[in-house]
């Protein structure tokens, strides 16, 4: 018998296991939606997803009850994804967040950024667009846009991200920016 | 407050997230500098348009059966489980194998229901970006006969309205516009001083309420109210209809017979 498992069943007797099974399976949509993103294939997902479920079985004396279980299972999607997908499949068309130039608060903004054009524009885009324009973002900028959809607190996306709480600010905000670059160039 | 710290914190305005002093410097901000207020108002759409058009996809129910049935199975597969896998793994299957036949179901129909709200909340979203519109019409109303001809070319699909407008219900003109993922044809009524905004969309893999349903002429409707707006949605055959208006559910409901098929 494992420290390990000494540990876990400290925490989880076992109706909170089954608890902890019943939960996490009704995020299934959730993960599944941000596999898709990651992924891009419904193949791959699928695969992403199922794998995803088996680690936080083995993982389970790890998760401390009463933390936010999706963000827990959304962190091992995201190292799954990385360790298993992204160098063997699909790399981000578009590179990392680095690349992105942020928006600068001082800067004078591009001609269409000024007055109603950009929020015209923004008004008019469709699921389709919206979409493409996120998919073209790498990684990085892809998960942060997702997990804050999501409802994640910045430091919950840092947990998921394993950085700190100060570089998800900056990426989503660079990621945001990037995305609206993008999504100008749509609804036309 | 500078630009560069009001726009740090745009976000965590929109997420509620900001102490009631940063908050209200904030304000302050936003109210004297046109270009962070222009920023404030990007960000706010930006976050309405990844919340409600940007596509959501649901896991295979066939990916579900099989994680239910693979944590069920577990202990089977392992047939020598150490005490650990073993003291955790049968309450875990236990629960597991229950889930498929409970739990999913019961997850699946609150999803069914944001899903639904999803459609009543862009519909009122649509209505008020046509409020807040200075010029909401791209067709000034010259009738029925003048407005949905426009339409030709600008759509995918022929939008069928089957009211005209009279002196009750004036019909203002169209506009194209969009719902969710997709075009739609935007039809403006006048009740007295209220406007009332109709879209008529492609109807094809939305997630229509089932709940909530009201005979209104030959068709089950959802009429329900949101942020003090009425609004009645149903479906004809190919095309959607959403009806929405901050007038009374009783006119709105009256003019929703007259768009509605009879039978």
């Amino acid at each position: 018998m494992g420290e390990a498992y000494d540990h876990g069943m400290a925490r989880w007797g076992r109706a909170d296991a089954g608890d902890l099974g019943r939960e996490a399976l009704a995020y299934a949509d959730t993960l599944y939606n941000l596999a898709r993103y990651l992924t891009r294939s419904p193949t791959d997902a699928q695969d992403l997803v199922q794998e995803t479920y088996a680690r936080a079985l083995t993982a389970a004396h790890q998760y401390t009850p009463g933390t936010n279980l999706k963000a827990w299972l959304f962190r091992i999607l995201r190292n799954t994804f990385l360790s298993q997908y992204r160098h063997e499949r699909h790399n981000p068309t578009v590179g990392g967040l680095d690349t992105v130039a942020p928006t600068s608060p001082g800067a004078e903004p591009a001609q269409w950024l000024r007055g109603d054009l950009e929020l015209d524009r923004l008004r008019k885009v469709v699921g389709e667009e919206i979409e493409r324009a996120l998919m073209s973002l790498g990684e990085e900028a892809r998960t942060v846009i997702l997990l804050d959809l999501e409802g994640l607190t910045e430091a919950e996306i840092a947990l998921v991200a394993g950085c700190p709480v100060g570089t998800v600010k900056s990426r989503l905000s660079r990621a945001r920016a990037a995305l609206r670059v993008l999504l100008k160039d749509y609804a036309r | 407050m500078t630009c560069e710290d009001a726009r740090d914190r745009l976000l965590d305005a929109q997420r509620a997230r900001l102490a009631p002093e940063t908050r209200a410097a904030l304000q302050t901000h936003l109210q004297t500098c046109a270009a962070c207020a222009h920023e404030e108002a990007a960000e706010a759409l930006l976050s309405e348009v990844l919340e409600s058009r940007l596509p959501q996809h649901a896991a295979p129910v066939a990916l579900k059966r099989r994680l239910a049935a693979e944590w069920a199975g577990a202990p089977a597969a392992a047939p020598s489980p150490s005490r650990r896998w073993g003291r955790y793994l049968i309450p875990a299957a236990a629960v597991a194998a229950t889930v498929l036949l409970i739990v999913v179901p019961l997850t699946y129909q609150p999803a069914a229901e944001r899903a639904s709200a999803r459609m009543v909340t862009e519909a009122v979203n649509d209505h008020l970006r046509i409020l807040s519109s200075r010029h909401p019409l791209d067709i000034e109303s010259g009738g029925i006969h003048q407005v949905k001809p426009w339409f030709e070319g600008r759509l995918d699909f022929a939008p069928v309205v089957r009211f005209d407008g009279d002196q009750d219900f004036p019909l203002r003109g169209g506009a194209v516009g969009y719902y969710l993922d997709r075009k739609a044809a935007v039809f403006v009524f006048n009740r007295r001083l209220h406007t009332i905004s109709l879209f008529v969309f492609r109807a094809d893999g939305l997630p229509w309420p089932t709940r909530g349903l009201r005979r209104v002429g030959g068709v089950d409707a959802h009429v329900t109210t949101s942020r003090g707006f009425n609004s009645v949605l149903w479906r004809d055959g190919e095309l959607g209809y959403a009806l929405v208006s901050d007038v009374d559910p009783v006119e709105l409901a009256r003019l929703a017979e007259r768009l509605a098929p009879t039978s």
